[in-house]
């Protein structure tokens, strides 16, 4: 081989395009080599085990490979009780390549792959999603998603923990569309006065959107029990035995959290995503992928209506990967094949660039999902306080274009400004009602004047945190309760908010938002996939934005008007 | 007993780590990687930098410092506590390669500690010097303002899988059982 020629001078010379490339937003972004043997793999391993059942007198008697006797308690959980044995010997011979052409095939229906799906191992669904692309897997979510209509979930929290931004930024994200609102916080002892501020805002307006509270599991219990949340998302499970043991828990132990909830009538869902084992050093040698299939499959197992997943906050590993964003997407899908409820991720900050946001984006909103983001920052991000979403407050008015531009239904809305004024006002002043009732530190009305047209905590008038906690401990040591903010706001002269937070307690009484998939519609029904399941079938069927609806997504805060150009409606 | 060198630090392992006795020492562990197959830190500060500042703010506060080097963990709540519970005071830092680092008192539950510094991506010679001073005041009994601890919603794109790979790489390294060893550091760092 001849030799290349030698330079003089060893200082490469770079090109000015080159520094204009290395200088691109996606270049501050993290990008890792494969290393399958510890699991730093997304989809594609040669360690995952190969699909296998074999089943004897009435149970699994060995599952991809093993051998009852030498499962580990997942395997067991998953074999026990995920694993439909009356459906696992055809699903099984089916093969993976059939099983994918069935979730891409329009001329199959979705029960017909829910009744496969519910006979397939964990490595058995690995290898069907391997063979499809990332369009085939968005056919499939199209498909498989249980409730027809899709939505949205919103985060509203503040760096400050502030509830009346938080009670403003509910009423804002419940005019723009969202179904579900979840807070969180910096300073836990706060949890009791934000979530009350979720739960009234969340309830004006059109009202009915349901709220939750991120907390250690036994306080968000403790707050769902007592209906100043509506359900609970952050249960999480792992997909190796050793992950779940360092977090004291097993498949069982979260099973009998989940009947809790049930018992009281109130919606929840496991967490899961690909990357957490291994970003914990724990995967067992195993793909990112394989390993949150088995986490589906053990929500399945533990009755649980649905799952949010999508890596969630390990989304910086599988996006470092080859093919991790199109795991993620299959991950999603997955769950929507066993009939899981799917509030697809979307929720974390994935990425420097614009373009790789946007990306990131398009397998949820374009096939539709649940919930296309479990959690859409209602707030400037600098206020999230889940370390960040994939967009943000900032983002409103692109995702109402790209809803507009395809025809998709994304969940959202261009709301003028007025209108969204007049919602944070209105927010505000119940929240000061609510506080004055239950002698809560007060809310004066040049906080609420300030907060109505702030953007994030910092143009905010900063609170007495100190009294604000005391307060807060007072909630608790009370007992206070979701009827105890009905009161509070039907004596305050807010007696429709009053009536729609006491329609969403009511719901637990009547368990209908235990369905799969279920939201509160425009009359504060239930929406689940019950009285809306998916009704896809190929071309002309499914959910189409239509109607009135359409109408109302064609609006954008600047369009210029066909009857006279020299105008613009909105 | 081994030598590794980093530029500007040789670590020269003398011995089987013991308890220390005096009531001022601050016990700074390292982690199994540190300073030998690993030479900075995820944002590339030096090694050699790292010990440096935590050792000065240390001194600074009138603290008497030892080094150890963990061969059978990595885990960061495992080789602060061990730093701990060798101490004299019975007050540790725990560093891991990458950056993570965390003080910690021997009485504490181990997955508990007075001072975490989960993202290492933020860490810069000012906070591992800061963490030496804080440690050596609660080594006298003193309770200073917690090191501010910073955030960044763009660490996770950033550096979340190169932290993964990093704790990855530095398990590999653990020698199963392998007793803590007694360091004498060699710092040759101009900074």
């Amino acid at each position: 081989m001849p030799s290349l020629p030698h330079h003089e001078n060893p200082t490469p010379r770079h090109s000015l395009r080159n520094q204009i490339l290395e200088d691109r937003p996606v270049n501050q972004d993290g990008f890792v080599q494969e290393w399958p043997e510890v699991g730093m793999v997304a989809m594609d391993s040669e360690f995952d085990p190969r699909p296998s059942i074999r089943i004897e007198n009435g149970r699994v008697a060995e599952m991809d490979g093993r051998e009852r006797a030498d499962f580990d308690f997942l395997d067991q959980f998953i074999a026990d009780h995920a694993i439909d044995v009356d459906a696992a010997e055809r699903a099984m011979a089916l093969g993976p390549g059939t099983v994918a052409r069935m979730l891409v095939d329009p001329n199959v229906t979705r029960d017909e792959v829910l009744r496969t799906a519910r006979g397939l191992t964990p490595a058995a669904l690995l290898e069907t999603v391997r063979r499809m692309n990332i369009v085939e897997i968005m056919m499939g979510m199209q498909k498989m998603r249980a409730r027809r209509t899709p939505a949205n979930q919103a985060h509203c929290t503040s760096a400050r923990d502030n509830p009346l931004q938080v009670a403003m930024e509910a009423a804002e994200a419940s005019l723009r569309g969202f179904s579900e609102l979840e807070t969180t916080l910096g300073v836990v002892r706060y949890a009791p006065l934000v979530a009350i501020a979720l739960q009234v805002g969340g309830q004006v307006g059109r009202g009915g959107r349901l709220t939750q509270c991120a907390l250690e599991e036994a306080t968000e219990l403790d707050l769902g029990m007592r209906g100043i949340t509506a359900y609970a998302e952050t249960i999480s499970v792992y997909g190796t035995e050793s992950v779940f043991v360092d977090g004291d828990d097993t498949p069982w132990s979260k099973a009998f959290l989940a009947a809790a909830y049930a018992s009281r009538g109130i919606k929840m869902r496991f967490t899961s995503g690909t990357g957490s084992e291994v970003q914990m050093g724990n995967a067992e040698g195993r793909s990112m992928l394989y390993l949150e299939i088995r986490c589906i499959l053990v929500t399945k197992g533990a009755g649980v209506q649905g799952l949010q997943n999508g890596s969630i906050s390990c989304i910086g590993v599988p996006g470092a990967v080859p093919s991790g964003i199109r795991a993620v997407a299959a991950e999603n899908m997955i769950a929507s094949m066993l009939d899981l409820e799917c509030a697809s991720g979307n929720d974390q900050s994935f990425s420097h660039s614009p373009m790789r946001r946007t990306s990131r984006l398009m397998p949820q909103i374009m096939a539709g999902t649940d919930f296309v983001c479990s959690g859409y920052s209602a707030t400037p991000n600098y206020d999230n306080m889940f370390a960040g979403s994939n967009v943000d407050a900032e983002d409103y008015d692109d995702w109402n274009a790209i809803q507009r531009d395809y025809q998709i239904d994304g969940g959202l809305q261009h709301v003028g400004e007025a209108e969204i004024l007049a919602a944070r006002s209105r927010a505000g002043h119940a929240l000061q009602a609510v506080f004055a009732h239950l002698g809560l530190p007060p809310i004066t009305d040049r906080e609420i004047e300030t907060a109505v047209y702030a953007h994030g905590s910092n143009d905010l008038l900063p609170r007495d945190v100190l009294e604000d906690l005391k307060g807060a401990q007072s909630v608790t040591d009370r007992g206070v309760t979701g009827l105890d903010l009905v009161k509070a706001l039907h004596e305050g002269g807010f007696a429709d908010v009053a009536d729609h937070l006491l329609t969403v307690l009511r719901q637990r009484v009547s368990g209908d938002l235990l369905q799969t998939s279920a939201i509160l519609d425009d009359n504060l029904e239930p929406l689940s996939a019950v009285n809306d399941a998916n009704d896809y079938t190929g071309p002309g069927t499914g959910y189409r934005p239509s109607g009135e609806r359409w109408e109302r997504m064609k609006r954008l805060r600047h369009v210029t008007s066909a009857e006279n150009p020299e105008l613009e409606v909105s | 007993m081994a030598t590794t060198t980093a530029p500007g630090i040789e670590l020269r392992e003398i011995g089987r780590a013991g308890h220390g006795t005096r009531p001022d020492e601050v016990v700074l562990a390292l982690s199994p990687g540190f300073a030998g197959f690993f030479t900075r830190t995820i944002t590339d500060i030096p090694h050699a930098q790292v010990v440096r500042q935590i050792l000065a703010g240390i001194e600074e506060q009138g603290g008497q410092a030892r080094v150890i080097r963990l061969h059978a963990t990595a885990d960061l709540a495992a080789v602060a506590h061990t730093a701990a519970r060798l101490s004299g005071s019975g007050i540790g830092i725990g560093v891991l390669s990458r950056g993570t680092s965390m003080i910690h008192q021997k009485d504490l539950p181990r997955l508990s500690s007075l001072e975490l510094f989960p993202q290492s991506p933020l860490m810069t010679p000012e906070v591992f010097r800061a963490i030496g001073r804080n440690a050596a005041q609660y080594a006298k009994g003193e309770s200073p303002q917690p090191v501010p601890t910073l955030n960044d919603q763009m660490a996770r794109p950033r550096w979340q899988a190169k932290a993964a790979l990093l704790h990855l790489k530095e398990c590999e390294l653990l020698v199963k059982g392998a007793p803590a060893t007694e360091v004498e550091p060699v710092i040759d760092d101009p900074a």
